[in-house]
């Protein structure tokens, strides 16, 4: 199976000397094409720290992260912005959508960053918005949407350049659970029809649930790993396996998550 | 740590809304410039002979002070209240953290007054020196010379600069600390986001720009047709319809933006840029069109400003210095040039004089016996314009007129290095007083036709181009209509009785070796030691210096506080725009904008946003100073086109320049904020 990305022994210090602090110290993982990956972590554990190194927007202070076999530390300028726009999508809590443009100026601004005729990319728009339900928001403004439509529109947004991977930062942190979950299944049938690799990173045990495989981490460290063992396992006893390892590995307590 | 905290915080925001500080300094110093007139050299040498206009016009200055420092208000009201309204949150964490509301009161008074302090100890010695400066340049230009230069500090002007502006911003500031004190903590805590405005439906706009256009197109009807200069109540129509009118016109132009974002394209976040550009407009649209308004309002008092003094400046001819009178002899007796010599000879100031000119005047000795009868019908059938029924109006009112002697007036033409004119015994030149001569393109070509003009019964040709020398130094003393004529016939005609004109040019080694005004001053006192009575040409220099120096200060000191006050809150409202709207730059970021395409971005938003009101501004002046000068011009500036061009070109250029300094200072400003953005912050 193809290795879209890897990461190997990253680091990120901030500070210095005897008041660093190891944001993530040495962590190492692949993700594989086609893979539903999800992070947990508490708070401070360097969830975020991660995604932001991943998605090149903080350097780290030392390790390796290929994307489909390139280094992303040999990137700059145009190339890294390029990194940014084409080969990533990016899927933030609070939507990011800039509310002084219609949805589809939103989902369609990628395109506009990054030079992309639009004529190339109607089909793929009228795709992901038949996919994402939102058709009919096409020209409406954010204010005028919920936060499901809001969050729906983001995903559009985050896959218009038909990203090699999409990062997800608690893509759920802001909706409820009806809404929360509607997206979910989304993404997740995304990633079965298209073959979307997604990276996604959450609080959320439940969103955490549609996911192939989950990676813990704590401290800046990677110290637990579990998958789905599909079709065997169904996203309900997965969940409760979550829901366990994440009690037995934060010492019975369950509010850590 | 009360004063630290203080200190800390006016700094910041110095540094954070550098350009609405650095205006403030540009407003002190006009503020200082302006009252410091008084101190300049050339008005202390103009109070000497023009004291009557000088004072009047030191009258008015306050006027023209208070009324600047009420539209200052409006830019430091604004100003501050977008910074107070940025800094609402940090407030309402003082106030959370138990800071009493009277301290907090009492810190922004600190800050602001700190901050008043800084500018004032910036802006004030460079307003003194930059008048200095002006004091020099001027004296300079104008021929007085710089010896006599003394460096003068105006008390009162520092004085009233203080007073005026720190009551100004006091006022200011406390009407917005009121607004925040009566405020909830909760509210002050809380984000309002940039908020969208509720869309009313597109027809409004549609309408509301029609409408406006309409009320602008009658606007420019009624100033160029000159019937807004009709009364004070037409005047008040025009500028309430075109006040009225720009507002509409930016009330419906986001449905132009609106298109332009629809259109498409290929350019770069060109959807973004356009969706920035229309929300700015949207939620500001007033104050854009206010701005617009004073940019077109400095344009036009650059427009008049320059016209005025370039007008008043080149309708000037200067041959003669002096014209020597004596009070000793009566009436009709006439001073003779053999006595005017002689005195001055014997004062030892015969070499200080290039030529002494004498000019005979009479009136034919028969009353009403001349006819300008064939000249009204030659003008009668030439193209219709103002000028020539004027000119009609004036000649078919007059039977009689002067005679001048040919060979004095030879004397004068050869003085302006002009060729002598010569004529027979039948013939005679027209002569017309400058004022009188309102077009003399259209005269000469009246005179082509060699018209002929009827006096004392006899029939003259006339002949040459139409004369209009200033016969003597004062230009209070002016002929409207004369007729020059060969020195035989103007004895025989006027009989013996005549008006002798005894004047004197300067030797030309003295003019530059001192400037005019000072050879003239000189030689004033010399004279006055001889007690030899003379009009010099001082005076009419001076009144005609009074008009460009008062007209080129108050134009351009008010054309330069409108265009900094719109070019401020223009910016301002801009840059606090960005920062309101910095997670939306910080997403493009995440989606890949790099910083270069972050500048272009917001430099073509600024571009748009200083753009809008300037160009509307521009077509509006287009016309306000066209109406300007069918309004207030004298007619003999009306015909010159290529004179007008100039002006309209230096005016442009100004503009440029001054819009090229805001836009860049506000790009540079707007880059530095982007950069910031670059680095990622921690958000929970």
């Amino acid at each position: 199976m193809e290795i879209i990305l890897k990461v190997e022994s990253l680091k990120k210090y901030y500070g210095k000397d005897h008041n660093i602090t190891k944001a993530l110290n040495g962590i190492s993982f692949q993700v594989m094409k086609g893979e539903f990956l999800g992070i947990m972590g508490s708070s401070g554990s360097g969830k975020t720290t991660l995604l932001n190194c991943l998605a090149t927007i903080i350097k780290p202070t030392d390790g390796l992260i290929q994307m489909q076999n390139q280094d992303l530390s040999n990137l700059k300028g145009n190339s890294l912005a390029d990194y940014r726009g084409k080969m990533i999508g990016y899927l933030f809590q609070n939507f990011e959508l800039l509310d002084n443009l219609t949805a589809k100026e939103n989902i369609l601004l990628p395109l506009s960053l990054h030079n992309v005729d639009e004529k190339e990319s109607r089909r793929r728009l009228e795709l992901l918005a038949g996919y994402f339900d939102i058709s009919e928001l096409l020209n409406k403004f954010p204010t005028q949407m919920s936060g499901g439509q809001r969050q729906r529109v983001a995903a559009a947004r985050a896959l218009i350049l038909d990203p090699k991977i999409v990062f997800a930062d608690e893509p759920t942190g802001a909706l409820d659970s009806k809404n929360a979950n509607i997206l979910m299944q989304k993404l997740s049938a995304m990633n079965e029809i298209e073959d979307t690799t997604i990276l996604m990173v959450t609080h959320d045990s439940v969103a955490a649930s549609f996911c192939n495989r989950i990676l813990f981490i704590q401290d800046g460290k990677l110290f637990h790993e579990i998958r789905r063992d599909y079709p065997r396992e169904t996203q309900e006893d997965f969940h409760q396996r979550i829901l366990k390892v994440m009690s037995t590995l934060a010492g019975g307590d369950l509010n850590v998550f | 740590m009360f004063s630290k905290l203080v200190a800390r915080n006016s700094k910041r925001d110095r540094k954070n809304n550098g350009l609405y500080f650095g205006s403030m300094i540009i407003s002190i110093i006009a503020f200082y410039i302006i009252l410091s007139l008084s101190h300049q050299d050339v008005m202390i040498f103009l109070q000497k002979m023009e004291s009557d206009a000088v004072s009047r016009l030191f009258t008015i200055i306050p006027i023209f002070y208070i009324s600047t420092l009420v539209i200052l208000f409006f830019l430091i009201y604004f100003a501050s209240s977008m910074q107070m309204e940025r800094r609402k949150h940090e407030f309402g964490v003082y106030l959370t953290l138990g800071m009493r509301r009277q301290n907090l009161f009492s810190m922004l008074m600190l800050e602001d007054f700190r901050n008043n302090i800084i500018a004032l100890g910036i802006g004030l010695p460079i307003a003194i020196m930059i008048s200095e400066l002006i004091s020099l340049i001027t004296a300079k230009i104008v021929g007085l010379g710089i010896i006599g230069h003394r460096f003068s500090l105006s008390f009162m002007a520092i004085l009233f600069t203080i007073v005026g502006f720190m009551i100004v911003k006091f006022i200011a500031f406390i009407i917005l600390s009121t607004r925040i004190a009566n405020k909830e903590i909760g509210e002050l805590l809380t984000y309002s986001p940039s908020g969208v405005k509720r869309m009313l439906p597109k027809g409004i706009y549609l309408v509301g720009s029609i409408i406006g256009i309409m009320f602008l197109v009658k606007a420019y009807h009624y100033g160029i047709s000159g019937e807004a200069w009709d009364s004070t109540r037409n005047m008040g129509i025009t500028v309430l319809l075109g006040t009225l009118g720009t507002i509409l016109l930016f009330f419906g132009i986001r449905l132009f933006i609106g298109a332009l974002v629809s259109l498409g394209g290929k350019r770069k976040l060109r959807a973004y840029n356009f969706r920035q550009i229309q929300e700015l407009v949207i939620q500001r649209s007033t104050v854009l069109a206010i701005c617009s308004l004073l940019i077109f309002s400095a344009l036009c008092l650059f427009g008049a400003g320059v016209a005025i003094s370039s007008n008043s400046s080149n309708n000037q001819t200067h041959i003669l210095d002096y014209t020597f009178k004596d009070n000793d002899l009566a009436a009709d007796e006439n001073i003779d040039v053999n006595k005017v010599v002689k005195k001055l000879k014997d004062a030892d100031l015969e070499s200080q004089f290039e030529k002494i000119i004498e000019i005979k005047i009479g009136n034919p000795k028969a009353d009403g016996e001349v006819s300008f009868e064939n000249i009204v019908n030659i003008l009668k059938n030439l193209k219709d314009s103002k000028n020539k029924e004027i000119l009609i109006h004036n000649l078919e009112q007059y039977d009689d007129c002067k005679l001048i002697s040919l060979s004095g007036y030879n004397e004068l033409r050869k003085a302006a290095r002009l060729k002598p004119i010569e004529l027979k015994d039948n013939e005679a030149a027209l002569y017309m007083g400058q004022e009188f001569l309102i077009d003399s393109v259209l005269m000469n070509d009246v005179v082509q036709a060699n018209p002929h003009i009827k006096i004392m019964g006899k029939t003259f040709k006339i002949t040459e181009d139409v004369q209009s020398l200033p016969i003597v130094t004062d230009r209070e003393i002016t002929i409207s209509v004369a007729m020059v004529v060969s020195d035989d016939i103007f004895a025989e005609y006027t009989g013996g009785i005549h008006s002798n004109y005894v004047s004197g040019i300067l030797a030309p080694h003295i003019v530059e070796e001192k400037g005019l005004m000072q050879a003239i001053s000189a030689t004033n006192e010399k004279l006055d030691k001889a007690s030899i009575e003379y009009e010099s040409y001082i005076q009419n220099m001076g009144r005609q210096l009074f008009f460009i120096i008062s007209a080129s200060y108050i134009t351009i000191y008010l054309a330069t506080i409108l265009l900094v006050v719109a070019n401020t809150i223009i910016g301002v409202q801009f840059l606090m725009g960005q920062r309101k709207s910095h997670r939306r730059y910080q997403t493009l970021i995440h989606l890949g904008a790099t910083y270069e395409t972050l500048c272009k971005s917001s430099g073509k938003q600024i571009n748009w946003y200083f753009g809008l009101p300037i160009v509307i501004a521009l077509i509006n002046s287009f016309f306000g100073v066209r109406s300007l000068f069918t309004g207030i011009l004298p007619s003999s500036v009306k015909g010159n086109i290529s004179q007008v061009f100039m002006i309209a070109i230096f005016i442009i250029l100004l503009l440029v320049i001054f819009e090229v300094i805001y836009m860049g200072v506000v790009k540079s400003n707007s880059n530095k904020y982007l950069l910031s953005l670059m680095e990622p912050k921690r958000e929970e």
